[in-house]
């Protein structure tokens, strides 16, 4: 219990530094998100007509102020208004959000299916035997580190090219609620599926060398029952916690996607706030992904010991991230 | 991981999109309107994508293209502005206004029979109460003046159809003003919303009297209008009366670029804006069509910023202006649709004079003439005087087409002459900030789009936009006579005059040396030949009242 409160409380540190980071660099810009609007050239605002209205946002009073008035209405739960459109933030956000979970929910899921499907294949011991197999084994193993080096804008514009321009199998823009996920999910999961499954083949290689697999094949055990049975269990720590970390990939894989496709989530809010600086919209995203990416590495760490009987102590300790690495 | 497999990936990047682009072009013989035009069909639904989000729907706020594409469509103005002769016509007002002679006050009469969308009649009061908010504003409700109107003092009701203007000073550009985008009419209700009200989530509140009305909106990315039924009183001079031909128009939100073209061509949507320059042959294809209309305003140019210490000296910027190769930027760059500028304004604007004898591409007199203002070529290459280099900070026009790309050739041209050019990097914010700000940048890349005599007045007077930068954030003025040029355009009541006063300024721009324009801006539209009669209004904002789909 000790060990979950302490985790709360680090959450909230990082939360709170994020939070700070985040006001004090876009603070530091040149301009605000009132400039930004109204001191736009085609407004053809004057001097003194731009003042009136950054006075009417309060724009024009000392940084200080402004920051505690933002923190403390973020603290009661008002997330403001987005300077850009006045929409509420909140609400902008209840609209962006179902589609982005939806979209990184899948892409996230596909990605781990992709990931175990080239993984498993790659490193089965059956694929060493033959000639041809062994080329497609190489074959195999020589995606994941092309699939990392291409950039989610790319795939994005590729994927449109072939499957909808050229091919015409699915529409990109005003398309039904399925159709419009496929090429997104397709364009998110290949950057992510791709360090995961590097880290997948590579501890499966590790654990498939150790002593007690040769003891294992001794008794009889075929190649699957190993992957499935010991190998793959033992293998799957250092992907989980590789999985963790890239939700920030996730996150960033969004902003590409989103604006790519046209689609509408929070990915597409940010891009669009940062380009009109719009300081409200912004603070809302970071403070959301923070609390989103502590709250999975969270699970993420309770899992260890779910996963792997050596990391489950009967004492407080708690189960760490470097407890698992060193039992591995 | 052996390194072949990454350089193969690369050439896999480079070559795919590649060979794509070729296999679009290569089917294409020549554009045009292929299809079977014949008789305008009522009905159907039409996807038009736009490249940004739309931020507010107050008529004054929306020059901005997302904006005004939005606003054309769903508000009526007072008069029509021609987009083909420029000329004013009746539209909400049944003629032109009776004007007094030194311009200060108007009298429109009013149709009768229009109305807005919730049924409530267009009449005398609410046309004041419009013009009240259009031409003060409200800073308490975040609500803009409108830039067009100058002068404003107030609006009286004389009979249930008659309205009367008064200004403060002569405001001759007022009958303009009332026929753009940003004096579209909106309902007494919808004019008491404040600023965040006129913001999306709220399109479908609002309440125009226009030939469509918002029926469906997602926040960022899409909004749908549909045909008002009873819309019954259009422009005389457009194509057809009663309702538009279309049932509905989808905005869709695509900001990449490559999406927009490839959405089009292969006919999953109807019409995009802002095709770009290199795209351009795509829609060469048959079935494909490229819509490339005037701005009518001032050209995109380089103004340059003369109370900066270094570019003081006229002969300094006579250099700039013999060294830049204009022709070779537009031939490097654009394509025919982006015709190189002749003069300050566009060829068809109105005012329009020809100074195109001040901007002769001349290297060797630029040299010259560097020289002789006391530029010294430094043993980096660099021109200096008295110590200073000479370095020019350019701003990045973000709205403008490849303005980076723009500013590059250009330093590449004057770096060859030892002129040091740096492009300013940073957001819309940054831009905005350091463009009022003395110091921050000496040439200054923009455009403005506007069909009046005052638009050259909007573009460099110290009263508004402030382009030279004549006037400094401490009150004083550069070049006095220079913004008396602009306020007689603003202030003399007959057309002569100011068409008069307006070529004094642009001569008064051309012999000072103060701006080289580059290029008449065009907005380029790209869409497939079953839509037809799609046109403009005068500075290239969409209108879809006369718009239909074919087959």
């Amino acid at each position: 219990m000790a060990y979950v409160r302490r985790r709360i409380g680090g959450a909230l540190l990082v939360l709170v530094l994020a939070f700070i980071a985040a006001y004090v660099l876009l603070a530091a810009l040149p301009g605000d998100a009132v400039l930004a609007r109204y001191g736009n050239p085609d407004l053809g605002l004057t001097a003194a007509q731009l003042a009136e209205i950054r006075a009417a946002y309060g724009a024009d009073r000392p940084q200080l102020v402004q920051f505690f008035e933002t923190a403390g209405s973020f603290l009661r739960g008002d997330l403001g208004y987005s300077i850009q459109s006045g929409a509420a933030v909140s609400a902008l956000l209840a609209e962006a959000l179902p589609s982005t979970l939806t979209l990184a929910a899948l892409g996230l899921v596909s990605a781990v299916v992709l990931a175990v499907v080239i993984a498993i294949t790659a490193t089965h011991p059956g694929l060493r035997g033959h000639r041809a197999t062994r080329a497609l084994r190489n074959l195999l193993r020589g995606l994941p580190p092309l699939m990392v080096s291409l950039p989610v804008f790319w795939i994005g514009i590729v994927l449109i090219q072939v499957f909808s321009f050229q091919l015409g199998l699915v529409p990109v823009l005003n398309a039904g609620p399925i159709e419009s996920l496929i090429l997104p999910v397709a364009t998110l999961a290949i950057p992510i599926a791709a360090p995961l499954a590097q880290v997948l083949i590579r501890s499966i290689d590790e654990v498939l060398a150790q002593p007690f697999v040769s003891v294992a094949r001794a008794r009889g055990a075929t190649n699957t029952w190993l992957l499935s049975r010991t190998v793959a269990r033992n293998a799957v720590l250092p992907a989980l916690t590789m999985a963790g970390l890239l939700f920030g990939e996730l996150v960033g894989g969004a902003v590409v996607t989103e604006a790519v496709f046209g689609r509408m989530g929070v990915g597409q809010l940010t891009a669009q706030a940062v380009a009109a600086r719009d300081t409200p919209v912004l603070l809302a995203v970071v403070v959301i992904s923070t609390v989103v990416f502590v709250l999975i590495n969270l699970v993420v760490d309770l899992l260890y010991p779910v996963l792997d009987a050596r990391l489950r102590r009967s004492d407080a300790a708690a189960p760490t991230r470097r407890a698992a690495v060193a039992v591995r | 991981m052996p390194s072949v497999s990454r350089r193969s990936a690369l050439a896999l990047g480079l070559g795919i999109p590649a060979l794509m682009t070729l296999a679009s072009c290569g089917n294409g013989s020549s554009g045009g309107d292929g299809a079977a035009a014949g008789e305008p069909q009522q009905g159907g639904t039409l996807t038009y994508l736009e490249p940004q989000t739309w931020t507010t729907l107050y008529p004054p706020a929306g020059g901005f293209y997302p904006n005004g594409g939005l606003i054309n469509n769903l508000t009526d103005r007072l008069l029509y502005q021609n987009p083909e002769t420029l000329a004013l016509e009746p539209w909400i007002a049944t003629a032109l206004p009776e004007v007094n002679e030194d311009a200060t006050e108007y009298t429109f009469t009013l149709r009768e029979g229009a109305s807005y969308s919730d049924g409530t009649p267009i009449d005398a009061e609410n046309v004041v109460k419009n013009f009240d908010l259009y031409g003060i504003g409200d800073p308490e409700r975040a609500l803009t003046v409108s830039e067009a109107i100058n002068n404003y003092d107030h609006g009286e009701v004389v009979d249930a159809t008659t309205v009367k203007f008064f200004f403060s000073a002569p405001s001759p550009g007022f009958p303009q003003a009332v026929s753009t985008i940003n004096s579209g009419l909106l309902s007494s209700a919808t004019l008491d919303r404040s600023g965040e009200q006129f913001g999306p989530g709220n399109a479908a509140d609002l309440i125009a009297s226009g030939p469509f009305v918002v029926s469906a909106e997602e926040i960022g990315t899409q909004i749908t209008l549909a045909v008002r039924e009873d819309y019954d009183w259009a422009p005389a001079s457009l194509g057809h009366e009663g309702r538009a031909y279309l049932d509905e128009i989808v905005y869709l939100v695509a900001s990449e670029s490559s999406v927009r073209v490839g959405t089009v061509t292969s006919n999953q949507a109807h019409i995009a804006r802002q095709i770009d320059a290199p795209d351009e042959p795509q829609f060469e294809a048959d079935g494909l069509v490229l819509y490339a209309a005037p701005t009518n305003g001032v050209n995109n140019s380089l103004s340059f910023r003369f109370r900066d210490p270094a570019l003081e000296d006229i002969a300094t910027r006579q250099a700039l202006i013999a060294a830049i190769d204009r022709q070779a930027i537009v031939d490097t760059l654009f394509t025919a649709n982006y015709p190189l500028a002749t003069g300050a304004l566009g060829a068809k604007a109105l005012g329009y004079v020809d100074t195109s004898e001040h901007y002769v591409h001349d290297p060797a007199l630029a040299a010259t003439l560097l020289d002789e203002a006391g530029w010294v070529v430094g043993a980096d290459g660099t021109r200096t005087k008295d110590g200073a280099p000479l370095t020019l900070t350019f701003n990045e026009a973000l709205p403008q087409p490849r303005s980076r790309e723009v500013v590059t050739l250009i330093q590449e041209q004057l770096a060859e002459l030892g002129i040091d050019v740096q492009l300013l990097p940073g957001d819309q914010a940054t831009q905005d900030a350091a463009r009022a700000e003395p110091g921050e940048v000496q040439v200054y890349h923009s455009m403005v789009a506007r069909s009046d005599y005052d638009v050259i007045k909007s573009q460099f007077s110290s009263d508004n936009r402030n382009a030279l930068l004549n006037g400094h954030p401490d009150g004083t003025v550069g070049d006095e006579e220079l913004d008396a040029l602009f306020a007689q355009i603003a202030s003399t009541p007959d057309e002569e005059g100011r068409a008069e006063a307006s070529a004094a300024a642009q001569a008064h721009l051309a012999e000072q040396a103060l701006i080289l324009p580059l290029f008449e801006e065009p907005q380029v539209y790209g869409h497939v030949d079953a839509v037809q009669g799609f046109s403009t209004e005068s500075v290239a904002r969409p209108s879809f009242y006369d718009t239909w789909l074919a087959g």
